[in-house]
């Protein structure tokens, strides 16, 4: 093992670049998911066309900054922007005019509904950008590229990829644990989170911890999908392909983990990118051999534990 | 405005609750006067727990009433109750296990937006009625053995309870120089705080009498005795 990874040591150093950056989106939409379940109680189907709306619209968002005429680096914020209003608007929505409707309820039906909304976002999607590929990469052109040496030669990575995407997830993973950790509004999230009736018998709005968690929950896959969206074609389905694989990293990681998430997520993404190097037709089921893996061993998740609910 | 003796601080009229359709409260009806100190009894499974839950809100009754300082109180939700001056213990502590004791403590008193100097006065009043909170104030709340994590229940409750403090079952499991360390904090508490109501479970009528004035007797979800 250790001479065959030597041989291809440099070509393995490769792999670990290329999966810091799927990581980072991969971490972005699975700790978002993490802790709408966590508050909320609801595994989100839906979450997925969260991310794929904030890949398009961060695609549109880009398209009118650059016919407004504003300079090139004004695409950068652009993406922000895009994530912002995705999660701004359709996290207060889906939040008042569905998941209200089914707080507490038996998970087959959250799991219905939640699915039944991302069958219909998925359609609003292709009748809003169609089902042609829908390409804006000017945010990571901008940045150019890095040369990585490999084999006595070079290996041009685009410095997005190289720092924007693992630097944004590192913001968000140490900001959030600051918010949550720091903040009145993050303690009252985690009081909810542990104990939603003693919550409410604090004083805190258990409705509107609601309706806040899964707003930031939403602008969270949003930004996945808006930073995304630079380095490659927007096309039906990514919604789906993400929601797959994030599930895959908050079961492994256990639910409700943050920073479980993040390891998990970096697994994850180191595991997929070296299989693309050494054994391309693997890439797909590496994240699900992680997860059965782990959960064989540890039903519960890597990092969850198996205290059991007072009911 | 109102004629007649003060009204209670917290009364059931007529209460009736179901959980997951079954009847747990027939018709309870109880009273806790200003300052008063009264004791629920009953067996486990009674409703003693439920009683102190449909006070709080945080169930639905399918009759009756809730009254908070005479004032129909039934459709305040209850996240607005602890702004009416009600703490609340509830049986198992029920402490945020991540957060440190003093974070615990505060709480409730930050949701409600009080003035930070209020804030301090009323921990500090805390710990003065509860010494042994003080050293455990910087520790994580998940690492207090039971009878502490009582202790800071009640420090809790007595955060924002300025009129009344509901206690659930607090003697529960506790070891009897711990379960005399709690009773003699409530007796501190009554005569600091004479103002504050206290209603307290237990299954054990005995324990609680040397604390209370008067007591209810609650069985099948229904008083037997006041």
């Amino acid at each position: 093992m250790a001479e065959w990874f030597g041989d291809n040591s440099g070509l393995l150093g490769l792999a670990l670049l290329d999966g810091l950056a799927s990581a980072g989106l991969i971490f972005l939409v699975a700790v978002g998911l993490n802790l709408v379940f966590g508050v909320l109680r609801i595994i989100n189907v839906a979450h997925g066309s969260l991310y794929a709306i904030g890949a398009y619209a961060a695609a549109s968002v880009g398209i009118v900054f650059a016919s407004m005429g504003l300079p090139a680096w004004a695409s950068l914020p652009a993406l922000v922007v895009a994530a912002a209003l995705v999660g701004g608007i359709l996290g207060p929505l889906i939040e008042r005019l569905v998941l209200r409707r089914i707080y507490g309820q038996e998970e087959v039906l959250q799991l219905l509904v939640t699915f039944a909304l991302f069958m219909i976002l998925e359609d609003v999607q292709k009748l809003i950008w169609g089902v042609q590929p829908v390409q804006h990469d000017q945010a990571m052109r901008l940045l150019g590229t890095y040369d990585v040496p490999f084999a006595g030669d070079v290996v041009p990575f685009t410095a997005y990829q190289l720092f924007v995407l693992p630097g944004v997830a590192l913001v968000v993973l140490v900001g959030l644990a600051w918010f949550l950790r720091r903040t009145l509004t993050g303690r009252v999230i985690v009081a909810v989170t542990t104990d939603r009736e003693a919550a409410t018998a604090m004083g805190i709005d258990a409705r509107r911890v609601f309706l806040l968690t899964f707003t930031f929950g939403a602008m969270l896959a949003a930004l996945g999908g808006a930073l995304s969206s630079p380095t490659g074609a927007i096309v039906p389905g990514i919604g789906a392909q993400t929601i797959v694989l994030s599930f895959a990293v908050v079961a492994t990681a256990g639910l409700g983990q943050t920073e479980g998430a993040a390891l998990t997520a970096l697994m994850i993404g180191l595991g997929r990118s070296i299989a693309v190097y050494f054994e391309p037709e693997l890439e797909v089921v590496v994240p699900y051999i992680i997860m059965v893996a782990v959960l064989l061993v540890r039903p519960q998740g890597l990092f969850g534990s198996t205290v059991a609910r007072r009911i | 405005m109102r004629d007649g003796p003060t009204p209670a601080t917290l009364a059931l009229e007529g209460a009736s609750v179901d959980i997951a359709g079954v009847p747990v409260l027939r018709g309870i009806s109880l009273a806790v006067p200003p300052g008063g100190r009264v004791a629920l009894i009953g067996r486990n499974g009674a409703g003693k727990t439920t009683t102190l839950r449909a006070l709080m809100g945080l169930l639905p009754l399918r009759r009756g009433r809730v009254l908070l300082g005479g004032e129909d109180a039934t459709a305040i939700p209850p996240h607005h109750r602890p702004r009416r001056g009600i703490g609340y213990a509830p049986e198992e502590r029920r402490l945020f296990g991540t957060f440190s004791v003093q974070e615990n403590l505060l709480l409730p008193a930050q949701v409600l937006k009080l003035p930070a100097a209020e804030q301090r006065r009323r921990l500090d009043q805390v710990f003065a009625l509860l010494p042994e909170l003080t050293e455990l104030a910087p520790r994580r709340a998940a690492g207090l053995s039971g009878g502490q994590g009582k202790m800071v229940a009640l420090g809790r409750a007595l955060m924002v309870g300025t009129s009344a403090v509901l206690l659930d079952e607090p003697f529960q499991g506790l070891a009897p120089a711990l379960a005399l360390r709690y009773a003699e904090a409530l007796k501190r508490l009554h005569e600091a705080l004479p103002d504050v109501a206290i209603l307290i479970t237990e299954s054990n009528p005995e324990l609680l009498r040397p604390l209370v004035e008067s007591a209810y007797t609650i069985e099948r979800g229904e008083i037997a005795a006041a």
